[in-house]
């Protein structure tokens, strides 16, 4: 028995192995593949490394494990942990890293020889498997471990994942792929889509211990005088301070980048004492600011780290003792997530503070915590058939090693993403990647992969050099590059925040004052600002994460009086009351919708509790339908929680009008008349471009005169297509992925059917109700844009043309 | 009508080419023929079909005013590559059919193409009546004279209401050059920055008109 080799490991740390552990390493060494989930810091590593480590110590010298993980940032700390048992176990055994941050000469090393462990980033498998000799390399590997699955389900580097996985188990049919998940909804949907055909006879095997949780919320002092509305939330920040002066080590989490700078600056301003332990961690800084707050946190050298969601990922900060999330945690599984960055050791207790930026989402910590106590998780729901990853890993494949096409497709619909795959799909992938197109409509002159002997191949040197550089699935928008005089990086901000300063102006990043001094070809350079100024805190685009289903579900039952009483409840009843008085209180078993007049005339708000990416739908669609019937111009917002229309006049409607509206009849003919599909999917279009091989990757650094000739910008290949190759695939695709990533379009067929099935109230208030003034008071609104081009713009001119002829006379849209 | 009264003869079209009345000569910029197949040559997917639409259409406009002189500010084609057989065949059938004088201004991307039918003059710079001179780049227009000029593909932002915009291909006025709109299909487009003093024109259902300056700023 294998296991007993374990023995002195776990002696020598005065450690007892978890049953979770020991079920992990019996059905390993079964044979069996499988899922383990469990919250983070619960010896999840252990459980799966050790099986295979035990079972491979008198093994053949050759690569015995691949570690898969999402983040390259985490490769570091996975290394770390692996080796812990390998130096105990193994010390003869290697265990290395390869990510796109390895340096070259260790990865020169490493592809003249793997060692035993290797720890990788899917866009790295797929790099590795254009490599011909890459199948000889590993063909002693017994194992493929896949961390952090939840993280890359639902996502094209998910998809990508699950095809480098079905060529591995072509090579290697004893194979086995172990992932490890945190908690979710619909983890049976998530092992099949971690191991396709695989799947019968595959363990899933819990962790969950039902780690202790403390989900508190941050009571604001005065609730009459807390915002119904906003986002930022400083309003509590003195009250924050005080919780983390309690605390050692706090991680405190924002929702956006931007929040992490304003709170950042704003503990700055009320503790300057905390200068040199406070630092701040978002996805736009640059790795080596990103690295100062990771290791500050690892030695518990800092007070408290302002972050995002880059840090919700699995390293291990040990000495973070206390969580603070502001703002709505738009999640349950987030907010576990979240919660389980302190107490990270097994045994020890997770705790989460949650700071409200408005009255509402005091009711959403205590909804929280009720699902997160029953279990009610949300699911990730895996992509099917991106067809720009399936044409991008084809070329990869060729590239390795010829491929014989219906050997290939067998492979492929082996993974779940593409278990239906139709014969037109198919062909249509193959006439892609070798001659352009479907078989009819050949591009002259066009080739890529070459048909020989009846297998698929590509050998043109450029192109081989032009399809590495461009594999890997995350497109990211091109950003502005923030330096300082000496050359120094500081991260990375968005063109069109950074064009909108003038130079001389400051602004505020990455937790520092500067001033700008120039932007030009994609590099600001700034200096330190010479005195405080308040300068603009730099904002980057990207849409708000809408509220998941379940939270908003749980939040309905709280309103509506379910579950114990909870401080979060006691103390926003004064609010609920009023809106009780004036209206009545949302549910989502009946539809709330309140009319009511103001100066700009007449407003409608809708409450379906569907999270804001469905609520822009929903409030898109009826707008478009009433307008359609109306001819005035009406005025969108959405938040989580509902959606507001605004016209001049015309909204007085009955119930019967506003079913008619809210129906699911034409559903999707509506959506895609109203919503500038053609728009939108252009601005999708670009990643698919990306992944798919349609727009050149140029190497960091180098932009060639040739180079230059191939650029073009996603949106003009959008319309050469659509006009001279509208069947594409990838064109068809990019209106699907639009429809599902804006709107949620599977969501938001599911709310209208709920809609249409659940009695409506219908209430005139002569006031704007708690619920109804956030919506009421939304910036972020948005104008439905009525007609083509020319029509807009024959509108703008004739509203100019009004306007001066009667200038004293002000608009009445605000 | 032209937007410039010391050169009554200059007139915008809203097919995004300036015709000179007094002598019917049509200045288009930026065609850019061939890139598809440039694209393809390099391992890119991109259908064909543009070169023989922007021909055709050029062709129609040519006739439709009755031009006696076709001259293209630079960038008629995008990279060697891209000159395909079937590419010059289209070209010296157009040629053929135009029955004009064709002048090519030369432009950046037209420096390195070689073999063109003999047909389409190619000069550096070009001088028209009214003192109007041609050249690809207006960074080499002087301030003496009015200069047409193309290179940078305007294209105008409009904002409208929230959070959504039009985006126009667009005459350029700034100082004494007028920068054409890209004429091919298959081009790009620049966003204008507008400085005081810019006028900006776009087309609108036929017609050309000028932007109140109070919508671009």
């Amino acid at each position: 028995m294998p296991v007993a080799a374990l023995d002195p490991f776990f002696h020598s740390r005065g450690w007892q192995p978890f049953d979770f552990q020991k079920q992990t390493w019996q059905a390993f060494l079964a044979g069996k593949s499988g899922l383990l989930h469990a919250p983070t810091g619960q010896g999840k590593t252990l459980a799966v490394y050790l099986g295979p480590l035990a079972e491979s110590l008198d093994g053949p010298p050759g690569c015995q494990v691949l570690w898969l993980t999402p983040l390259r940032a985490l490769a570091a700390d996975t290394l770390r942990a692996l080796r812990e048992p390998l130096t105990a176990l193994a010390p003869h055994l290697e265990a290395e890293a390869r990510t796109g941050d390895t340096p070259a000469s260790l990865r020169a090393r490493l592809r003249k020889k793997l060692p035993h462990t290797l720890v990788t980033t899917p866009e790295s498998l797929s790099l590795m498997l254009t490599h011909p000799d890459f199948q000889e390399k590993i063909s002693d590997l017994r194992c493929v471990i896949v961390d952090e699955w939840h993280e890359l389900l639902g996502s094209k580097r998910g998809v990508q994942t699950e095809l480098c996985l079905a060529r591995l188990r072509t090579w290697l049919p004893k194979l086995r792929i172990w992932g490890l998940s945190a908690t979710l909804g619909n983890l049976t949907e998530a092992r099949q889509s971690l191991l396709g055909n695989a799947f019968a006879n595959s363990a899933e095997i819990s962790a969950d211990m039902h780690k202790p949780l403390i989900i508190e919320t941050l009571i604001p002092k005065e609730i009459e005088r807390f915002p119904w509305s906003g986002h930022l939330g400083t309003r509590l920040a003195n009250q924050v301070a005080d919780e983390i002066e309690r605390a050692k080590v706090t991680l405190l989490f924002t929702n956006t980048r931007s929040q992490t700078e304003i709170w950042f600056q704003e503990l700055c301003t009320i503790r300057p004492k905390w200068k040199n332990q406070l630092a701040m961690h978002h996805g736009s800084l640059d790795r080596a600011e990103r690295d100062l707050a990771e290791n500050g946190l690892r030695d518990g050298s800092l007070k408290c780290v302002v972050a995002t969601s880059s840090l919700d990922l699995g390293v291990d900060f040990s000495p973070v003792d206390q969580v603070i999330q502001i703002g709505s945690p738009k999640g349950i599984a987030r907010l576990l997530q979240r919660a389980g960055r302190s107490g990270h050791q097994p045994g020890s207790v997770s705790r989460i503070l949650g700071v409200p930026t408005h009255a509402l989402e005091l009711v959403e910590f205590a909804a929280a915590r009720d699902a997160a106590t029953n279990r009610k998780i949300e699911c990730r729901t895996p992509l099917k058939k991106p067809i720009d990853l399936l044409a991008q890993h084809l070329i990869t494949c060729a590239i390795g090693q010829p491929f014989d096409p219906d050997e290939m497709r067998r492979e492929i619909e082996s993974s779940q993403a593409f278990y239906n795959l139709t014969d037109h799909e198919w062909h249509w992938a193959l006439g892609f990647i070798s001659n352009g197109g479907s078989a009819l409509a050949a591009y002259p002159r066009y080739h890529k992969a070459r048909l020989e002997n009846g297998r698929y191949t590509v050998d043109d040197k450029r192109l081989i050099s032009q399809h590495r550089l461009s594999i890997g699935t995350i497109s990211s928008d091109p950003s502005v590059s923030i330096k300082f005089t000496n050359g120094h990086t500081l991260g990375t901000v968005d063109e069109s925040f950074i064009s909108k300063i003038k130079p001389g102006s400051s602004l505020i990043f990455a937790g520092k004052q500067l001033t700008l001094i120039r932007f030009h070809q994609r590099i600001a350079t700034v200096k330190p600002a010479t005195r405080a100024l308040k300068g603009q805190v730099a904002i980057w685009g990207g849409s708000k994460m809408p509220l998941s289903s379940e939270l908003a579900h749980a939040m309905a039952l709280q309103l509506q009086g379910h579950g114990k009483p909870t401080p979060e409840m006691t103390a926003v009843a004064p609010i609920l009351a009023i809106q009780k008085k004036w209206s009545r209180l949302p549910a989502d078993d009946s539809l709330l919708i309140e009319h009511t007049h103001s100066r700009e005339g007449e407003h409608l708000f809708f409450y379906p509790f569907a999270g804001r990416l469905v609520h822009e739908g929903l409030a898109t669609l009826v707008a478009f339908r009433i307008s359609r019937e109306l001819g005035e111009s009406i005025h969108t917002t959405q938040n989580d929680y509902g959606f507001s229309l605004t016209a001049k006049r015309g909204l007085h409607l009955d119930e019967t009008i506003l079913r008619r509206h809210l129906s699911s009849v034409d559903l999707l003919d509506d959506l895609i008349a109203c919503i500038n599909t053609a728009e939108l999917s252009r601005r999708q279009f670009r990643e698919i471009a990306r992944v798919s091989g349609l727009i050149l990757q140029s190497p960091p650094g180098q932009k060639n005169r040739s180079q230059r000739e191939l650029q073009s910008s996603a949106s003009l290949l959008f319309e050469v297509l659509t006009r001279y190759d509208p069947d594409n695939l990838l064109l068809i695709q990019s209106r699907r992925e639009i429809l599902e990533k804006q709107l949620e379009l599977t969501r938001l067929t599911a709310v209208i059917e709920r809609l249409e099935s659940i009695p409506m109230h219908l209430i005139e208030t002569k006031n704007l109700t708690p619920m109804a003034f956030p919506l009421w008071a939304e910036r972020l609104s948005a104008t439905l844009p009525a007609g083509d081009a020319a029509s807009r713009l024959e509108a703008m001119l004739h509203t100019l043309n009004v306007a001066a002829n009667s200038t004293h006379q002000s608009s009445a849209i605000p | 009508m032209s937007p410039l009264p010391s050169h009554p003869s200059l007139s915008l079209l809203a097919d995004g080419v300036v015709f000179l009345t007094s002598t019917a000569t049509l200045i288009v910029a930026d065609v850019h023929l061939g890139k598809s197949a440039a694209f393809r040559a390099n391992g890119l997917p991109i259908p064909e079909g543009d070169n023989a639409r922007d021909l055709a259409r050029l062709l129609e406009i040519t006739r439709k005013h009755q031009a006696t002189h076709l001259v293209i500010a630079g960038d008629f084609f995008h990279a060697p590559s891209g000159i395909t057989p079937e590419l010059v065949e289209a070209l010296e059938d157009f040629l053929r059919e135009i029955a004009i004088t064709v002048t090519l201004v030369i432009g950046n991307h037209d420096l390195r193409i070689r073999n063109l039918p003999t047909s389409l003059n190619r000069v550096h710079h070009l001088v028209l009546e009214e003192n109007i001179h041609i050249t690809h780049d207006p960074a080499n227009a002087t301030s003496a004279h009015l200069h047409l000029a193309g290179h940078w593909h305007p294209v105008v932002k409009i904002p409208d209401g929230k959070r959504t915009s039009l985006r126009m291909p667009c005459f350029l006025l700034r100082e004494n050059t007028l920068v054409l709109p890209a004429f091919g299909s298959f081009t790009g487009g620049a966003i204008v920055n507008p400085i005081p003093n810019d006028r900006i024109f776009v087309a609108l259902r036929q017609q050309v008109i000028e932007l109140p300056p109070t919508l671009i700023s």
